[in-house]
């Protein structure tokens, strides 16, 4: 009668212990799952290498060389239809 | 060269080459959000929001990024805060922030900007003038402050100064009225923008202007209140050519 009281709660510790483990191994799948899914698409852990968010670098440049460029003149050959003042 | 005259934006604009109707629409558009004189246009709304970030329009956001370019292209001496500022504001898309009493003043490119903006309108030969800030399809004659003219054969020409509403140009440095010793600087850019901070920065650089024009590489004439007139050496250059 005992040795069947201590089989049974020997039997119960193992499906214990099972159970555990199943938590356990559970637990960490969903933990690296969700890991690998952050590394991967949360804006802090970029996937390649880092690239500027802003405008392209040859649209800065095309902006920046155009305000400090000068334009192209000549003498005059007609009468002006036009004046250039302050306003 | 069948030249239309008309008022906007507080100046005589002329226009040959476009539609007057359609380059009238474009100034009425710039005037409509960026002008300091109508409380409800986009940019007086932005000065009176007290939010940190706010959305702007397309146009209000391109305007605003151009005027922080040039402000970093001319190290603060156009400025769109008058107040040394301008690093403190950002514009993301269409998204403002600044910190908070920041007015903005965009009367440093909004002009210009109009200009260049219009000139896509032109078809064949012709310019776009507004006040006389010059963006040109094809060769053109212009006259100057103080007498002459230059053909601007490609880009724009624009002069700034003091001559029509007095001392006018803040100096970012100091804050105060400008103390320069020219009375106006014409510029000759690659662009009517180009050519406008050109003019204003070689303004208020005061007697350091001909040198930071030659630096650049950019054709200038200035002339002092007592109407000496100093030519930069690719002006000189520009008319010594025939």
């Amino acid at each position: 009668m005992e040795m069947g009281n201590d089989s049974r709660i020997e039997r119960a510790r193992s499906r214990a212990r099972g159970a555990k483990a199943a938590i356990a191994a559970g637990t960490l799948l969903v933990f690296g799952a969700a890991f690998v899914g952050a590394k991967g698409h949360a804006p802090g852990h970029h996937k390649g290498k880092a690239k500027a968010l802003g405008a392209p670098k040859s649209f800065e440049r095309a902006v920046k060389r155009s305000i400090a460029e000068g334009g192209v003149i000549q003498p005059p050959v007609a009468p002006p239809p036009v004046a250039t003042s302050t306003s | 060269m069948n030249v239309h005259r008309f008022e906007a934006m507080g100046c005589e604009i002329a226009v040959a080459g476009a539609d007057p109707a359609a380059v009238a629409a474009v100034f009425e558009e710039w005037e409509e959000t960026f002008s300091l004189f109508r409380p409800d246009s986009e940019l007086s709304r932005v000065n009176r929001s007290e939010a940190l970030v706010v959305a702007v329009s397309p146009l209000f956001a391109r305007a605003l990024a151009v005027a922080l370019d040039v402000a970093a292209e001319t190290d603060g001496l156009v400025d769109p805060t008058l107040s040394g500022r301008w690093r403190d504001v950002r514009i993301a898309g269409r998204v403002l922030s600044r910190p908070p009493a920041i007015a903005l003043d965009l009367n440093g490119v909004v002009k210009s900007l109009a200009v260049d903006t219009a000139a896509e309108l032109i078809e064949g030969e012709g310019f776009v003038s507004a006040g006389g800030d010059i963006a040109v399809r094809g060769p053109v004659d212009v006259a100057l402050p103080h007498g002459g003219a230059i053909r601007v054969v490609e880009g724009g020409l624009a002069t700034s100064g003091t001559a029509s509403r007095g001392p006018h140009l803040i100096d970012p440095r100091t804050g105060e009225p400008s103390k320069s010793p020219w009375e106006q600087v014409t510029a000759s850019g690659a662009s009517c923008l180009a050519a406008d901070v050109a003019a204003k920065t070689a303004f208020l650089l005061g007697s350091d202007g001909p040198a930071w024009l030659d630096e650049h590489g950019i054709p200038g004439r200035l002339v002092t209140s007592d109407s000496a007139i100093v030519e930069s050496s690719l002006w000189r250059g520009a008319l010594a050519c025939t």
